[in-house]
């Protein structure tokens, strides 16, 4: 009896320590986070903007729900099923986020990366009469990035997603596309993903770095 | 220990029977659900998304007074305050629409936009400059749009029946004096600022915003590139001459250095012309901009401070026949020397304040050498404006104003030691009030009023102008107002107290943009009053007074796609002007030589991406300009044939940083005539011999390599074609 009482109370402590070890703040992030990455549904992406809207409201001084919530509109923006006009109007409520975060996180890579992404939806949404003035922007963006973290793997494996259109379209080689995917799926391989979701960093991207790889072959 | 779990339960217990539910349904104003709404308790974490249907459940364990937050994009936000007991609320919420700049109707009457990301362009900037035939000109390119006419032996813009002083040019708000080259008669000027300067434009055909003045006729406002995207060499070597621009950038600022020179006597000696050069015109001009950019938009305050300047130097020898006589008739020398210089800024402050304005010189020198006379001509503009705009909600903002001009001219025979001069000085307010009714209703009213001390005159214009959006995405939109404008300094400066010339605009128009096709048809009437006449020959007028008025009245329609055929974008215009008007010496309204009846162009761009190349044609057309032969009864009595040029050209990327433009212009060889010079008096017979005013040369042949230097390999010039 003493030793089950004993294991009873040394299991509540260590639930007790798990979830002091997790702000409410933290709890919430991690659980919208794992939703977001996992779905490309469009009402569930308004559900995670919205989620993370909420935590955004509620820690004014934190880049990430910011960035989150940006992504989310990002994700949506590139969803071929909307019109221009609806593409527009949620890649400017990203485009807005993007900035917001930036002035809460300077010089922070994750977020010029979120910034080319939004350009590059942008340009997506109407590539004939995009193309030409937004293209050299995305790719300074996405360089602007890697100049920043040269280890991060979404700001290579978007530029490896921008010079492969572009080099489709100009009829010219893929090989500069391909090895920025190469490169982002050795850094995927190489970090350690369990330690960047407890810091709430962002991990996504290694699916598009894995097509991206594919394409090339 | 059993105090403990006895604790837990109560906790647990409590926890359960604060929880209150929250439920209803999202609709907008109209009672249509309204999915994706993100309904929240202030202060928590508790909340949901409206689903498909626009209904919402959460539920929550605060209990109390606390305010529920429901936001849309699309919606004004909503506050409710809820008192949370356990028990189940309901909450049916309707939200009001807010004003999305982004998809709101936008005033199109008149108005002809190039820019990159709005709905409501017509133009790219980069259209600009790929147009064929346009060899990089500003002007050309705006040729092909409707509602302006093309003089082939002036080059400027003349806009539906307006001759082409009354188009005002502003580069970033600030206006430009003498924005076209200087040049002899029946030789056509370009514009002396080079495309890749800019990143979008407002070109207005009649009923513009209280903000500009001093135009009869029309408005074109050049926004300038903000910051270039990277450090770059770029070296051009065309069969004209060469140049070179240097850019540098570094976090928030940039600096952009170019040099060019031009010379036509290679060209010259290679291609036959029709003018009688003694030297081919040349030209060289060097450049300064300067970019500083501050804070960040999304945080309040932002802005940034332009500064450009821009100096150079042409000049030119031809004989001017003189119908009559033999020989080669006129010597007529120009040298000329130009410089403008600009500084411009635009902050966004907090509460919905934004401000902007900025300082601009122009001063233009002309020595001419009349056969063995000289004259000077020196034009001087001042401009200074300040403006502030407050955006009270989304829904309505205000403008507010101050402008200030010193405008000089003076103009001498040095030999003579004869000079004569003006200086005025002009007061410019203006006001305008923007209020969205809704989405799809906009109306936007002004007034300017200003105040010149030379001509002792206070004028006040007032405009105003309406939107509505149909449900096909098609909106009309109406505008009127009426221009002021003083009389041409050469006229001026022979009389000083000459008072405005007046038009009053009424245009109507129809716009829609559709999946990259974009269709626009605009109906017009403009009424000139008070327009200049005098009496004599235009070099040496007399009795200048304002006893001249007229009218000029039609439509015009404008259809681009980029949809039906693969990789291929064209527009065709058509603008039908009918303008009479009395005006300069003639004595009865009479349809002036620069406002053609029909007019008409289509442009062709065509992407072969095996040749990685652009493919362009463009085809300019109008029904012949009117001319007065004295031999016949009456004034402006014949028409010349029509005008029509057919211009091809490619543009060849052999690796994405060089680009080989080759263009040429009337390809046809069409003997193009805009209109006919008669001697000034009548020969023996009694008759007065007449000649065609034609073309410099029957073709004009363009080639240029232009080479972008980088590290982004891909960067290229396609800007400068």
């Amino acid at each position: 009896m003493k030793k089950l009482t004993q294991t009873t109370i040394l299991f509540l402590l260590t639930i007790l320590t798990a979830s002091s070890q997790d702000s409410p703040y933290q709890k919430a992030m991690k659980k919208e986070i794992a939703k977001l990455i996992e779905t490309d549904s469009l009402p569930l992406l308004q559900q995670s903007a919205n989620a993370f809207g909420r935590i955004a409201e509620l820690n004014p001084a934190e880049w990430q729900p910011v960035y989150y919530q940006g992504l989310a509109y990002t994700f949506q923006g590139m969803d071929k099923s909307l019109s221009l006009d609806k593409k527009d109007e949620v890649l400017a409520k990203a485009d807005e986020l993007a900035q917001k975060a930036e002035a809460l996180s300077k010089n922070n890579s994750e977020i010029v990366a979120l910034q080319g992404f939004v350009l590059m939806a942008k340009l997506n949404a109407d590539a004939v009469s995009r193309g030409q003035s937004l293209s050299g922007r995305v790719l300074q963006t996405f360089g602007k990035a890697r100049a920043m973290d040269p280890k991060n793997p979404r700001a290579m494996a978007l530029t490896a997603q921008m010079e492969y259109g572009m080099a489709k379209f100009f009829g010219s080689g893929t090989e500069k596309a391909c090895g920025y995917a190469k490169e982002s799926l050795a850094i995927f391989a190489s970090q350690d993903e369990p330690a960047l979701k407890a810091a709430l960093l962002p991990t996504w991207g290694k699916s598009l770095a894995e097509q991206m790889a594919k394409s090339c072959q | 220990m059993k105090i403990g779990f006895t604790l837990l339960l109560l906790i647990l217990a409590s926890a359960v029977m604060a929880q209150t539910t929250i439920s209803g349904r999202v609709s907008d104003h109209k009672g249509n659900a309204v999915p994706g709404v993100n309904i929240f308790l202030k202060g928590t974490y508790d909340g949901t998304t409206s689903g498909a249907d626009g209904g919402f459940i959460f539920t929550t364990t605060e209990a109390g007074s606390h305010t529920m937050n429901v936001q849309a994009v699309g919606f004004k936000s909503q506050e409710w305050v809820l008192e949370l007991q356990g028990q189940p609320i309901t909450a049916n919420i309707t939200l009001a629409e807010s004003i999305n700049q982004l998809n709101a109707v936008t005033i199109s009457a008149g108005a002809m936009e190039a820019g990159d990301e709005k709905k409501s362009v017509v133009l790219k900037p980069l259209d600009i400059v790929t147009t064929s035939g346009a060899m990089g000109n500003i002007t050309a390119a705006l040729l092909t749009l409707p509602g302006t006419s093309t003089v082939g032996n002036d080059g400027r813009l003349f806009v539906r029946g307006g001759d082409a002083s009354e188009t005002a040019i502003f580069i970033d708000g600030l206006q430009v004096g003498n924005a076209f080259g200087s040049t002899t008669s029946n030789v056509p000027t370009r514009n002396r600022f080079s495309a890749n300067l800019f990143k979008g434009s407002f070109f207005s055909t009649g009923g513009y915003s209280a903000e500009y003045g001093q135009a009869l006729s029309s408005a074109l406002a050049l926004n300038t590139l903000d910051l270039p995207l990277r450090n770059q060499g770029d070296v051009s070597v065309m069969s004209l001459g060469g140049g070179y621009t240097q850019t540098l950038v570094k976090d928030n600022r940039a600096l952009t250095a170019s040099a060019n020179y031009y010379n036509l006597a290679p060209y010259q000696s290679l291609v036959s012309q029709n003018f009688d050069w003694e030297q081919a015109p040349s030209n060289w001009d060097a450049e300064i901009s300067l970019r500083q950019k501050w804070g960040n938009p999304v945080t309040g305050k932002a802005g940034m401070i332009k500064a450009y300047f821009h100096t150079e130097g042409s000049n030119m020898v031809i004989w001017q026949k003189i119908l009559g006589n033999a020989g080669r008739g006129d010597r007529v020398k120009l040298d000329n020397h130009y410089n403008y210089g600009n500084v411009s800024f635009r902050h966004s402050g907090n509460k919905g304040w934004l401000f902007y304005g900025g300082v601009a010189l122009s001063n233009n020198r002309d020595a001419i050498q009349l056969n063995a006379d000289g004259i000077r001509q020196v034009n001087g503009i001042f401009h200074s404006k300040g403006v502030a705009v407050k955006d009270f909600s989304p829904q309505f903002s205000l403008k507010n104003g101050l402008e200030y001009y010193a405008k000089t001219y003076s103009e001498a025979l040095p030999d003579q030691n004869l000079k004569r001069q003006f200086t005025d000085n002009q007061f410019n307010h203006f006001v305008e009030a923007t209020y969205y009714f809704s989405n799809r209703f906009i109306m936007v009213g002004g007034l300017r009023s200003g105040y010149s001390t030379l001509a002792k005159e206070t004028w006040f214009t007032p405009r105003f102008s309406v939107a509505y959006k149909l449900d096909n995405q098609g909106q009309f939109s109406f505008a009127a107002g009426k221009f002021k404008q003083l009389a041409e300094e050469k006229l001026r400066v022979r009389q000083t107290n000459l008072k405005n010339s007046a038009a009053t605009h009424y245009i109507l128009n129809y716009f829609i943009v559709n999946n990259k096709r974009t269709f626009r048809a605009e109906a017009f009437f403009k009424d000139y009053d008070n327009l200049v006449t005098y009496q004599g020959a235009a070099n040496d007028p007399k009795n200048i007074a304002l006893n001249g008025a007229g009218y000029a009245r039609g439509v015009d329609f404008f259809l681009r796609d980029k949809q039906t055929i693969k990789d291929t974008d064209f527009w065709i215009t058509y603008s039908f002007v009918d303008s009479k008007r009395r005006f300069a010496a003639y004595e009865t309204k009479v349809q002036p030589s620069f406002a053609p009846k029909h007019n008409g162009s289509v442009v062709v761009k065509h992407f072969v991406t095996a040749m990685k190349s652009l493919l362009g044609t463009s085809w300019t057309w109008n029904s012949g300009h009117t001319y007065n032969d004295p031999n016949l009864p009456g004034e402006m009595q014949r028409k010349t044939t029509a005008y029509s040029d057919l211009s091809l050209s490619i543009s060849y990327l052999p690796k994405p940083n060089v680009i080989l433009h080759v263009a040429c212009s009337n390809v046809l060889g069409r003997q193009n005539v805009f209109g006919y010079q008669y001697a000034s008096q009548p020969d023996e017979s009694g008759s007065y011999a007449g000649r065609a005013v034609g073309q410099g040369a029957e073709r004009f042949l363009f080639a240029g390599l232009f080479i972008t230097l980088s590290k982004d390999k891909k960067a290229n010039q396609l800007n400068n074609l």
